[in-house]
């Protein structure tokens, strides 16, 4: 697989599995670019041969759209897939921490951090994820799905950027979008310079991976997205400093790469609605 | 002189299980004395799912009131500042899914809290399955799997039940539940209707003839279930109310 992890990362260690955590500073499942290399990054992680992935959508309010997306990016590759709905009762009932424990990899995805959190404590998830983690599941994200599982991240839950406590599964902090999001950004500074504990700003496209508390691996699966090292340099300040990223490639072309196909085909369609067809 | 407090709860119904029956949402809106009352929808059991908040302005037309919803999850598209939003409602109307989640994300937002002056300044609050649960202090939620106990947010000092006739497992769970302590309740089948003023029923209203509300408490070590006069809406002139529509979201 073209985006399998480094064998040099990390693995097994005695006894005990090591706990495997990768976050993902901005992910879809589309064909945009480096998006198909991240999930096959994460699939790669696994030691199965047909390793279980379940998505939990919680924190979009389980948006149709990210569920769709998720079963149709996973859906001809190895793997067994599921999602687990917190709010919806038409589907499958699960017992969810038999369901949760049987996974090999669980995908959290983006969406409101502080709405996650605290619906996973209202149903008892977060106690049940930590038990899978230790006993082996490789515990996997974007955005809020990745922040949650340090101790603090940046949240827009409530709209403008804002500290939030995650989990605490991972020492120190994250911020995810960073260079997309330059709120966010300037906010994660501040916070790191004055509150938090020192941390990682993730651009989309690019990954950490830990085995335990260790980082492990860096990641970066589209050109000129990084992953940084964000401490406190005393007095109020901060410090900033780039991460050695592994480039992962995508399995087949990405869309992006595709445009001058598309911006083609549709000059053909518009002339070709000129001569006669009707143009909606 | 203190504003009525009011808290209207349906076992099932209402527009996202009885489509074309508007009997209960009509019953609930009246109460507001208003002839364009200001009605919000808490989608926030369901996730604030999109196809349930359309389905929430297609019932509440702006011809019979001023329909609004308050999201919770993209907040980008939803009102600014939820507690002067929800003050200035007429009515509350909260919707059915999870009622873990619910209180969850509800509590992560202080919503709670706005919820509660808000039913003490006069706001009506209303809502079916994990919209009634929520009210009482505690109850029975069947999410993913067996029915287990839950407590709600205590503005009603009861217990409580839902779809009532119409799922034995949860009545066979609510009466484990008050064997083992829970407190005394009521229940409502779908089509049912409590209206509480302040703590106490007030009246138990149907969107269908055979809807029924009731008490139930332990009484010397057993479950006794007593059937409350229920008072039918519908005048004749209306539909046969139909048969409750498919993909209801029950809690």
């Amino acid at each position: 697989m073209a985006g399998g992890p480094d064998p040099s990362a990390g693995g097994r260690n005695g006894a005990r599995p090591s706990r495997t955590t990768v976050v993902l500073g901005g992910h879809e499942f589309s064909r945009r670019r480096g998006n198909e290399a991240l999930r096959d990054y994460v699939l790669g992680l696994a030691t199965v041969e047909h390793p279980r992935i379940c998505l939990l959508p919680t924190a979009s309010g389980d948006a149709e759209a990210q569920i769709h997306g998720f079963r149709q990016s996973l859906g001809g590759l190895p793997c067994r897939v599921s999602d687990l709905s917190l709010f919806r009762l038409e589907g499958e009932r699960l017992a969810l921490r038999e369901h949760l424990l049987r996974q090999d990899i669980i995908y959290v995805g983006g969406g409101s951090m502080n709405n996650l959190l605290a619906i996973w404590r209202a149903h008892g998830i977060d106690r049940i994820l930590r038990e899978a983690w230790e006993a082996g599941t490789i515990l996997c994200g974007q955005s809020a799905g990745a922040m949650c599982w340090f101790e603090w991240g940046i949240s827009r839950s409530s709209g403008a950027a804002q500290p939030m406590r995650g989990l605490g599964f991972l020492p120190g902090s994250l911020s995810v979008h960073y260079h997309r999001d330059a709120d966010r950004r300037r906010v994660f500074h501040q916070a790191v310079a004055l509150v938090i504990p020192a941390g990682y700003g993730l651009d989309d496209g690019t990954g950490l991976l830990f085995r335990d508390d260790e980082l492990a691996e860096v990641v970066s699966a589209r050109p000129g997205s990084g992953a940084w090292r964000v401490q406190s340099a005393g007095g109020g300040a901060w410090k900033e400093t780039a991460l050695r990223a592994r480039q992962l490639a995508d399995p087949r072309p990405a869309i992006d790469e595709q445009d001058g196909a598309v911006s083609e085909l549709r000059r053909t369609l518009a002339s070709r609605a000129g001569g006669g067809l009707t143009a909606r | 002189m203190p504003a009525k407090r009011q808290i209207v709860t349906f076992g099932g119904g209402g527009f996202s299980m009885e489509a074309g029956n508007p009997l209960l949402d009509e019953f609930v809106l009246g109460l507001t004395g208003s002839a364009r009352p200001r009605v919000c929808f808490l989608p926030q059991a369901s996730g604030d799912a999109d196809h349930y908040i359309v389905r929430f302005y297609r019932a509440f037309g702006a011809d019979r009131c001023v329909p609004s919803h308050l999201s919770l999850f993209r907040r980008l598209r939803s009102p600014r500042e939820p507690r002067r939003h929800l003050l200035a409602q007429d009515l509350i109307y909260v919707g059915g899914g999870s009622v873990r989640s619910l209180l969850g994300v509800w509590r992560a937002h202080g919503i709670d809290e706005i919820l509660m002056e808000a039913w003490d300044r006069g706001v009506i609050l209303c809502g079916l399955s994990a919209g009634s649960l929520c009210w009482f202090t505690e109850g029975v939620s069947t999410f993913h799997g067996s029915a287990e106990r839950v407590e709600g947010l205590g503005f009603l000092p009861w217990s409580n039940t839902v779809h009532y006739s119409s799922e034995p497992d949860r009545r066979e769970a609510y009466h484990r539940c008050l064997c083992d302590g829970m407190r005394p309740g009521y229940a409502a089948d779908d089509g049912a209707a409590l209206h509480f003023v302040d703590h106490n029923l007030a009246q138990v209203v149907a969107s269908r003839p055979d809807a029924r509300g009731y008490r139930v408490e332990l009484q010397v070590g057993r479950v006794v279930t007593s059937r409350l006069a229920t008072r039918y809406l519908g005048d004749g002139t209306l539909a046969a109310p139909v048969r409750p529509a498919a993909g209801a979201v029950p809690a």
